[in-house]
């Protein structure tokens, strides 16, 4: 296996206040990889800085053997790193298709050797969502969205991007039940088409389900990273989310 | 692309009927007062591409004009015979150049920020401008034009069709940008910046490309201004009136579509034309605030909001305090407009078209729809020349709008609901 993405002694503070403490991590192709830890741990901001929305301060990011120091957000998405946000943010004077048309347009089209007719790019936007099952809302707004499908649409734009890696911040915050495992059974999908998955989530059942391997930070620093459920006993975990 | 071409060739044979209409006319004044309409369209329509599109409010739109029009004093101060056209390309380089500049120094601000910014950057080239003496500095720069130009006639007539031309070519550029991959990338930085950035869209870039297009077709807009009057001062060309309107007037006409700025200028513009030359000029600036005021009520995403979703729209006469308030404030003009003959009331249909729209919107509301009836009575006693007591009638009529209007309330709960209650 080879490694997609290596953080090495990532730091970045606001002011005083010390967001992330020397992290470093390998993702490599193909894995479904949890990244865990208790709010304000960092696991946003470090998702901002791989994405490049964020600067980091100290450490590198190396996607898919090349360095990402330096690069803008945009040019990070058409490297092939995708993120979905934390709260769903759509263009909302677009409609649910259009949503989708900037990253196919902007991402797909703005890399070498592709080159997508606008046929191509209808049918792209209809396949992704049929994915995940918007496929009767194309023509509406996102003001007239429910949340979960708000969140499914911010999954769609992300894998619009056909990106290598997707980073799901946070993808199933406040959904129900069965629809959680809607979203675990769609994220495994993708990554059975060979898309690299991180999933960052507070909702244990679903990224015990999901991960093949469990990250957890604690105040900026990565406290475990290992099997899932050899993760979730160790001792530090145990005291990071239930106290001593 | 094909449509852009199809489109530009629909426009310019519009404007030629229009300009030939107008020649038909043959009036002297509606030239002049056109030749600022038509230039409001432009200024409009370039503000929309930054402001409407990306959503970067620019106050400095009086600096790019003026840095047309001082571009073009300029090249009249080192070599004469330029043609105008030349100097609008000249004007145009100038002005996105710096609309360039601009956009490289201060995109990086945003909301308020950015409009202050560009506030500044108006005040910065009016002070530069005033101290220049070359260019006439404060007692401003004369600038001799031909009496008429070969095959057209008279020179403003010269000066409108030019201006018309780059109507044309405005709109044109507007509704390509909209319908192109360049417009879905502004709506996206319009909508959410970051998001854009993560979906691939190179937001600096796009902003700096709606800087630079907006810049320049402001540009091209204030090259020909030295010759309209012969004159132009820092005063005159960065007048704050640019700012306001160049930003008013898409806000009325809707901002999202190339339509809303034509709409708005064409509105707005003639407006401020016809009340120039109301008998009753200081009732001018009171009519043109109040239709301001009353199209930020009744249409805040612009007449094409108005037009495009009028359902889903929150009603603005579900409140019956702004009824009131609208109602009443649209009847002072009426009132002071009623003293003239009635060959120069041409402004107050406009009015009474509002009462009345304000009466059918708050009467279906209520579930009265005959409400509507009674400023029309009142709008047919009002003009209709007859004994001096119809006007009371009609000011009667339009009192118990008002009243009915604010007494009552959407129809009250169902009977059997108040039943199950107990």
């Amino acid at each position: 296996m080879t490694a997609l993405l290596t953080i090495e002694n990532l730091g970045k503070r606001f002011g005083g206040f010390i967001a992330l403490d020397g992290i470093g991590l390998t993702v490599n192709t193909g894995e479904r990889v949890g990244l865990i830890g208790p709010n304000g741990s960092g696991k946003s901001t470090l998702v901002n800085c791989i994405s490049g929305t964020l600067a980091n301060e100290t450490g590198t990011v190396h996607f898919d053997g090349a360095p990402m120091n330096g690069l803008t957000a945009h040019q990070r998405t058409r490297a092939g790193l995708a993120r979905s946000f934390q709260l769903p943010r759509p263009f909302a004077t677009l409609t649910v298709a259009e949503n989708l048309q900037v990253p196919l347009l902007y991402t797909v089209n703005a890399r070498a050797g592709t080159h997508l007719s606008a046929a191509e790019i209808d049918a792209r936007c209809a396949e992704l969502l049929v994915l995940v099952g918007l496929a009767d809302k194309a023509g509406e707004h996102p003001r007239d969205l429910t949340q979960v499908e708000m969140r499914k649409l911010e999954l769609a734009r992300a894998l619009a991007a056909d990106p290598k890696l997707l980073i799901a911040d946070e993808a199933m915050a406040g959904l129900s039940h069965s629809e959680v495992v809607d979203i675990v059974a769609l994220l495994i999908r993708l990554n059975e088409r060979g898309i690299t998955i991180i999933l960052i989530e507070h909702i244990m059942r679903a990224v015990m389900k999901f991960s093949q391997r469990l990250i957890v930070l604690v105040s900026g620093k990565k406290i475990a990273d290992g099997m899932p459920d050899a993760v979730i006993r160790d001792p530090a975990v145990e005291r990071a989310y239930i106290g001593q | 692309m094909r449509s852009s071409i199809v489109f530009f060739l629909i426009c310019a044979v519009i404007g030629a009927v229009v300009f030939g209409i107008a020649r038909l006319i043959d009036n002297d004044y509606l030239f002049f007062a056109g030749y600022v309409v038509l230039q409001y369209i432009v200024l409009a329509t370039a503000w929309n591409i930054l402001g409407g599109y990306t959503g970067y409010v620019n106050f400095g739109s009086a600096a790019f004009f003026a840095l047309g029009a001082y571009a073009s004093v300029f090249l009249y101060k080192i070599y004469p015979p330029l043609p105008i056209p030349a100097l609008i390309l000249i004007g145009a380089v100038i002005s996105g150049i710096v609309g360039l500049g601009m956009g490289y120094l201060t995109l990086r601000l945003r909301g308020a920020f950015f409009a202050i910014a560009t506030l500044a950057l108006a005040v910065v080239l009016q002070t530069l401008i005033t101290n220049w003496t070359y260019l006439g500095g404060a007692r401003g720069a004369y600038v001799i034009r031909p009496i008429d130009v070969p095959l057209i006639g008279p020179y403003m007539q010269y000066l409108c069709l030019l201006m018309l031309g780059l109507v044309v070519i405005a709109l044109t550029v507007a509704r390509s940008i909209e319908r192109s991959r360049l417009g879905l990338g502004f709506a996206a930085i319009r909508d959410d910046e970051l998001a854009a950035e993560a979906s691939g869209v190179p937001t600096l870039k796009l902003k700096l490309i709606a800087t630079t297009i907006s810049g320049a077709i402001m540009g091209m807009a204030g090259a020909p201004f030295p010759y309209y009057l012969g004159y132009v001062q820092p005063q005159s060309a960065f007048a704050f009136d640019y700012a306001v309107n160049s930003i008013a007037m898409p806000m009325i006409g809707g901002t999202t579509s190339w339509v809303g700025p034509l709409i708005g200028a064409i509105l707005l513009g003639s407006l401020q034309q016809v009340a120039n030359v109301t008998p009753l000029a200081q009732v001018n600036l009171l009519i043109v605030g109040l239709l301001i005021v009353d199209c930020v009520i009744i249409a805040p995403n612009g007449i094409l909001g108005l037009v495009q979703r009028r359902r889903t729209a929150r009603p603005f006469a579900a409140d019956p305090a702004v009824f009131a308030l609208l109602f009443a404030v649209n009847v002072i003009p009426i009132y002071f407009l009623h003293e003239l003959e009635l060959s120069q009331r041409t402004l107050e249909v406009i009015f009474w078209a509002i009462l009345i729209f304000l009466a059918f919107a708050r009467g279906r509301l209520v579930g009265h729809p005959w409400l509507v009836a009674l400023p029309i009575a009142a709008a047919v006693l009002g003009v209709v020349p007859g004994p001096s007591w119809l006007w009371l009638v009609a000011a009667f009529a339009l009192t118990v709008a008002l009243v009915l209007g604010l007494a009552l309330r959407p129809g009250a709960p169902e009977p059997l609901a108040q039943g199950k209650a107990r």
